[in-house]
This record gives structure tokens, C-alpha cells and sequence, in this order.
């Protein structure tokens, strides 16, 4: 008989239960539970749409950003569908991508150091892992101010972080100064000095041109990242917690990555092939359902009928970067591999946010009025957006600016969501396999499980 | 040493995240000084159920309870290992010093409070304006205070941890009718705003994207009708949203999100609904047709442009 264990997860955004199922001791099936559920789409029915703007980014408290950003590209959409074209100033798309960036790196900063690291305390007492001890150790803490640090940028444009509501249609409500600008980048520099010392072990440009794991660990000075790696290999995390590797990316970032699908080959992304299905949500079509079989709030995305992992890995996949698609040579989209992608990517957005915060041009404008009242639009509108984990996206309906209905589909839900009739999400499937307890919950912590994004 | 724990209902944790943010203590500073027994996010050897267990046999001390997010008891819709948050918040209530709603979920309800298909979503001790929260209105902790509401979407960090600095020190905190710490919602966003000058003059701003104007008038600001110091201790130590060009929205208020079209000032007759705090309708009008009429010439151009 199979021995069925549930665990409750902790140093996850919000609370996720895992059943595992395990024979001969190993993981033969897991069950990804997200037990909980606010109802953001239901309580956007009925809303003005631009009140979208203020609760949206409340679906989450450290991406948020990401909400936002998917709900103004939702209602310019809107717009676009309506027959209206609305200008959006270039200021405004790079403040927009500067601050997305900001939130994605304090993302990864404090999931690698605050959720990731732990895990390793646990793996194993050594005394070189001290520093990374949640609030005691040196490392914590470091990881603790620098991502305090990054998400100031966002402040100076939007305010504040966590929880702004900035990025309007039509553009962003700032209007900075040079000085504004020059701040923004002396914090980014500072982060790039943490990363270069702490994180990478070399220069952050010299990073970004390394080609392979071999040149890495060569050219790399004593790293965070190294350590990983090491660690990684010490526990057989290499090639264990490997998914259906299959990546989905669902828009572009100059200098950061690209949008694209890609299953053996690489191709366009195409909203129309998303599918959601709800065989084994509470959530369904037809209202709430808790019949027995199913267990958890997050619906099950598919692509064409397919799972696929979106993460950023799925976007240095589909951005083709030659360290990646070398490294799945190798070890296909293992835990190491899928963590180093979030790792890299804090380099890949450091260097970009350089060059878009030398693209703003102060004298030109951050926002123009959209060309209508919302209160005339009716119609439909798709925002995409590459938020921390993966892919997001917005859809809404609406008539005369009230929402009718509003559709929200986050990574997490792509990664974590439950199966369907025909496959597990990529993440039950990655679990499968595991030889312990601790080693499956490193896999599903590896997809940066972020549960109020899973359900909203 | 003291001791914290941290619990959380329904909530998009960005109490927590924007808790990371603390300066003057930062995070890991206050923590040298409380010890935290539990904390969801930071946690790695402990698990909760084993906490409460030993918390019941009184082998755990808890001086500060802090609740992050709205609370239920419908397990439907949120629970913890076998918990409602509900039933862990009545298994601690008597065995804390403190309970501190940590964000406007935990103060008041906010969102998931507004969720149609469940209306079992409730604050600690309040929902909304009314004392209808999970705990009855009359209720105290072993201290002798109410639930302290430190009320924001999310809360800023330094107002989370001066009170608890406070506390902790044995000072006196004096609340409002909120039960929110006085001497930090007694301000105003309006206070220190960056756009004071064309309040007064009444310059209003049409569009977003600008330096210059008041956010009042025409797109919803709430600064001037909202307890909150966002304008005194800036967000981030950098900033505020009405200095970045956006309209305070309210949310540290008893009835936030309750209000609709957040980009927009309801008015009749051109007269807003809803006018400053402390000022009579009547009071309003006669200040900004005076204002009006002597015009600040510094604030008709662009601030570049300015001597």
C-alpha cells in the first residue's frame, strides 16, 4: 500500500499543502494544494475599470507590480479592440519596465535567500552554511537591505513598493527629475556591486557573456551561486525535479528576454491556444464545487492542450541564451538549472534597468490621455506581462467601462495549478520521483510557489 | 526575552513584504530584540501546529500576537494545516499581551472582506467602520488594550515597528477611535505633501504625468481626508504616492476599498462631496474662491520654468 503524507509548506508566498504519495521510498504522486481563495475576479465584477488598477496589484504583495502592469496593458487593450489607438509615451514604457525589473529582482533576492537557502540548513548542519540563517546571518540580512534597496526605484516613480497603483492607461503619473534618474541608477549600482561580490563572484557584463558551466565555475571567484551549484551537485539536486520541458514566455523585454513557446523547436506565442480547465478545482465554470476528487482553488493552463513551465527559465529558453540551452543539454530542467535561471536573471534585468534608465528623456512626456472616457468603452482587453515567476495574464470584458468579467491567469497557476484529466502540472510532475520529504518541497519551492497568486 | 508570533489569514502577505522594508530598526534588528517564535515566510525548523500545541500546554510564552490578513471561519475558503484562522485566533486570544492587526486586512476586512460569496470576512476586532470584527467589541488582551490596528494596504514598516519598539519599552500608546496608534494616524497624507502649495492656491491638475497641480479636485485624492502619515515618514524613506503623481486612494481608512472610481472626485454642483478634514462645506467654498481670485503666478507655469 502507498503511504499518502500531507505537509503543510512554509517560506512560500502564502500557504500551500503538499500530498505526497510515496512507494518504496519515493515520491510516486504528489498533489499540489491551494487551499486558500480571496475571489478577486468576482470582486471585480460589476467595478468601474480603472478601479482595477487599485485592487489588482493587491493580489499579491510582492509581485503586485506585475498586476498592475497586466491590468493597464488589459484595459489599453480595451481601447485598441474598440477601434480607439492609444498612445503610450517611450518614458512611460521604460518606467514601466525599470520598475517591473525592481520587482522582479527583490523578487528573486529574497526567495533565494529567505525561501531557497533554508532549505539547505535543513539538507545538511555545516558551518559554512551559518551566514545564510534566516535573520541571524550575515547573508539574510545583506539579501534583506539589498532587495529593500532595489525596490526604491519604484518608489521614486511609483511611490511606494508594495503596493502602487502608478502605471495608469495612457502612461505612468510620474514626471521625474533628472535627479530622480540619477538616483535611480546609484541604487541600481549598488545592487550591482552586491550581486557582482556576493552573488556572481565576477563582473556582471563578464557574467552575462559566460557560455557554460564549466567557464562559470572557472572564471567565478568565490560566489553564493557557486556554493549552490556545489551544493546542488553534494545532494543530487542536478538532475532531480525535471518537468516536461516545454518553457512559455508571453511577452518581450529589451535586453532582459523574449516571448515565445517552446517545445523541441521555438515558436510564437498565441493567447488564443490558453485553455483553462477545472476538472479538479473547486473553482469551476458553473460556480464552487467541492466534490471529492477535487482539491485545490487554482485551475489547471494548458498551451495547446499541453502543460507547459513558465518561469524564468522559460524565458532564457525563449530568449535562445546559449548558457541555458547548454545547460539543459545536460541536466534538462532540473532544480539547479531552473533556480540558476533566477538567479541569472537578477544579472540580465540589473544591466538592462542600466540601459533604460539611460533611455528616459525628462523633457518628454510620461503620460497621455487616452484618446475616450472609459465610460464610453465596451468590448474586451488582454494584458501580458512577464511578472517574477513566469507569465501573467489579464483578461477582461466590459461595457461602458464596468467590468463584466475579468479573468486572471498567473504563473503559478501555470506551474502549480492542479492536473488535468490527461497530465499533472509541471510541478506535481517534477515532485514525482523525489527519494524525501525535504527534497520534494525543495522542488516545489524551486518553481517559487506563490499560493494568494495561485487562487487571487 | 520577549516573544512574536506571526499568523496569517487571508492576505496577499504584503504586510510582511513591505515589514522587510524597515529602516531604523530594519527587519533584522527587530528581531534581535523580540524573538520570533513563528513566522510563515522566515520559519524553517518549526511548523505552526506544534506551536500552538505547546502554546496551549504552556510551554510557549506569546507576548505579541500579530495577525496578517482578514479572518474567517469558513475553512473553504482558508485554512492552515487542520485551522480555520479563526480557530487559531480563539485558541491564542487569552495568551497573548498584545494583538496586533498588522495591514487594513487584519485592521478591517478590506478586499477579501468585499468577496460576495463568502460574508464571513472580517477584521480581528472591526469590519469596516462597524466593531464587528472576529472578536467581540468589548474585548482586551491581558494588557488592557483593544486589538491595535496599524491599518494600510499595505502598512508602512516604520509603523509597525515604532509601535512595537514602544511596547516593548513599556510606553503608553495612546489609540484613536480606530484603535489605530494616535501619533501616527493623527496626521494626514495632505501633511507634507509636495502639492501643499497648489492646494492652497487651488491649481488642479487635469491629467497624470505631471510635477504640478493638486490631485484633489479632479482625480480622487484622498490626502486631505485620510489618517496616515505617508507625507512625514515617506514610503520606501524615499517617497509618497502623492509625490510620484498619484492620488492617495485611502487605503489606511476603516473603508477602504469600499469607495468607487478611486481616479475621480465625486462632485455636485462642481462642489466636491467630500472636503478636508476639520472644514465645513460652507468654509471650502468661501477659501478657494478667495484662492482663486488671487492667483500665484509661480504655480500657473511649469515647475522648471519657475524664478
Amino acid at each position: 500500500m502507498p503511504k499518502v503524507r500531507k505537509v503543510v509548506l512554509n517560506r512560500v508566498e502564502g500557504e500551500i499543502q503538499l500530498k505526497l504519495v510515496w512507494e518504496k521510498g519515493k515520491v510516486k504522486d504528489a498533489f499540489i494544494i491551494a487551499p486558500n481563495f480571496r475571489g478577486f475576479e468576482f470582486i471585480l465584477e460589476g467595478k468601474p475599470a480603472l478601479d482595477a488598477l487599485v485592487i489588482n496589484p493587491r493580489i499579491c504583495g510582492i509581485c503586485g507590480h506585475a498586476h498592475l502592469i497586466a491590468t493597464t496593458k488589459a484595459i489599453e487593450n480595451l481601447y485598441e479592440n474598440a477601434g480607439l489607438k492609444i498612445d503610450i509615451p517611450q518614458n512611460a514604457r521604460l518606467i514601466r519596465d525599470i520598475t517591473l525589473g525592481a520587482e522582479i529582482i527583490q523578487n528573486h533576492l529574497r526567495w533565494f535567500y529567505m525561501f531557497v537557502m533554508p532549505d539547505f540548513l535543513k539538507l545538511e548542519k555545516s558551518k559554512k552554511l551559518k551566514d545564510f540563517e534566516p535573520i541571524k546571518g550575515y547573508k539574510w540580512q545583506k539579501a534583506v537591505d539589498f532587495s529593500s534597496r532595489i525596490v526604491k526605484v519604484i518608489a521614486i516613480f511609483g511611490g511606494q513598493w508594495p503596493h502602487t497603483s502608478y502605471s495608469v492607461p495612457g502612461g505612468v503619473v510620474c514626471d521625474p527629475t533628472t535627479f530622480d534618474l540619477t538616483e535611480a541608477k546609484s541604487i541600481v549600482d549598488s545592487v550591482v556591486g552586491f550581486a557582482q561580490q556576493e552573488i556572481f563572484g565576477m563582473d556582471i557584463e563578464d557574467y552575462l557573456s559566460v557560455s557554460s558551466e564549466e567557464e562559470y565555475l572557472k572564471k567565478s571567484k568565490n560566489s553564493d551561486l557557486k556554493k549552490f551549484i556545489f551544493m546542488c551537485k553534494k545532494h543530487q539536486l542536478d538532475h532531480a525535479g525535471k518537468s516536461y520541458h516545454r518553457f512559455l514566455t508571453v511577452c518581450d523585454m529589451e535586453y532582459a528576454f523574449s516571448k515565445g513557446i517552446t517545445k523541441k523547436k521555438r515558436r510564437n506565442f498565441y493567447v488564443e491556444k490558453v485553455r483553462e480547465i477545472d476538472s479538479y478545482s473547486y473553482l469551476t465554470e458553473n460556480g464552487f464545487s467541492f466534490d471529492k476528487n477535487r482539491y485545490s482553488w487554482a485551475k489547471a493552463v494548458r498551451y495547446d492542450g499541453l502543460p507547459y513551465e513558465t518561469s524564468p527559465l522559460s524565458r532564457r529558453i525563449n530568449s535562445r541564451e546559449k548558457l541555458f540551452i547548454n545547460l539543459l543539454k545536460h541536466y534538462r530542467d532540473s532544480y539547479m538549472v531552473r533556480m540558476w535561471a533566477r538567479i541569472d536573471e537578477i544579472a540580465r534585468l540589473l544591466y538592462a534597468m542600466k540601459m533604460w534608465i539611460e533611455s528616459i528623456k525628462p523633457s518628454e512626456p510620461f503620460y497621455i490621455p487616452p484618446p475616450a472616457d472609459i465610460k464610453e468603452i465596451s468590448g474586451k482587453g488582454v494584458g501580458l506581462c512577464e511578472a517574477a515567476r513566469g507569465s501573467l495574464i489579464h483578461q477582461l470584458t466590459a461595457e461602458k467601462g464596468i467590468i463584466k468579467k475579468y479573468n486572471i491567469i498567473t504563473p503559478s497557476t501555470w506551474n502549480l495549478g492542479p492536473r488535468c484529466e490527461k497530465y499533472l502540472s509541471p510541478a506535481e510532475k517534477a515532485i514525482k520521483g523525489a527519494d524525501s520529504q525535504i527534497k520534494a518541497e525543495m522542488i516545489l519551492r524551486s518553481f517559487d510557489v506563490c499560493s494568494v497568486c495561485t487562487t487571487h | 526575552m520577549k516573544t512574536l508570533l506571526w499568523i496569517q489569514g487571508l492576505s496577499c502577505n504584503g504586510n510582511t513584504q513591505s515589514l522587510l522594508n524597515a529602516e531604523n530598526p530594519f527587519f533584522y534588528e527587530i528581531f534581535q530584540k523580540i524573538k520570533l517564535i513563528y513566522h510563515p515566510s522566515f520559519s524553517y525548523r518549526e511548523n505552526l501546529q506544534t506551536i500552538i500545541k505547546k502554546v496551549k500546554e504552556e510551554k510557549i510564552k506569546i507576548n505579541f500576537l500579530v495577525v496578517e490578513g482578514a479572518v474567517t471561519s469558513d475553512k473553504r475558503f482558508h485554512k492552515i494545516g487542520d485551522y480555520s484562522v479563526a480557530q487559531i485566533l480563539e485558541i491564542l486570544k487569552d495568551r497573548a499581551d498584545y494583538i496586533i492587526a498588522a495591514g487594513n486586512c487584519a485592521s478591517f476586512g478590506n478586499i477579501p472582506a468585499t468577496f460576495p460569496h463568502n460574508t464571513d470576512v472580517k477584521g480581528v476586532q472591526y469590519k469596516f467602520v462597524q466593531k464587528e470584527g472576529f472578536f467581540p467589541p468589548d474585548f482586551k488582551t491581558r494588557s488592557g488594550y483593544p486589538v491595535i490596528n496599524i491599518p494600510g494596504c499595505p502598512m508602512h514598516p516604520a509603523w509597525f515597528t515604532q509601535t512595537i519598539t514602544a511596547l516593548l519599552e513599556g510606553k503608553k500608546v495612546i489609540l484613536d477611535q480606530f484603535n489605530r496608534p494616535k501619533e501616527l494616524f493623527m496626521y494626514l497624507p495632505h501633511d507634507g505633501c509636495t502639492r501643499n502649495e497648489y492646494f492652497e492656491w487651488k491649481v488642479e491638475s487635469e491629467e497624470f504625468g505631471h510635477k504640478e497641480g493638486c490631485l484633489f479636485y479632479n482625480l480622487g485624492c484622498r490626502g486631505p481626508m485620510t489618517h496616515a502619515p505617508c507625507n512625514k515618514i515617506l514610503w520606501n524613506r524615499i517617497s509618497s504616492k502623492t509625490r510620484a503623481g498619484m492620488p492617495c486612494i485611502g487605503c489606511t481608512e476603516f473603508n477602504f476599498p469600499l469607495r468607487e472610481n478611486f481616479f475621480e472626485t465625486k462632485k455636485n454642483m462642481g462642489i466636491p462631496e467630500e472636503v478636508p478634514l476639520g472644514v465645513s462645506k460652507r468654509a471650502y467654498i468661501t477659501i478657494t474662491g478667495v484662492a482663486k481670485t488671487l492667483k500665484n503666478k509661480r504655480l500657473m507655469v511649469k515647475l522648471e520654468e519657475t524664478d
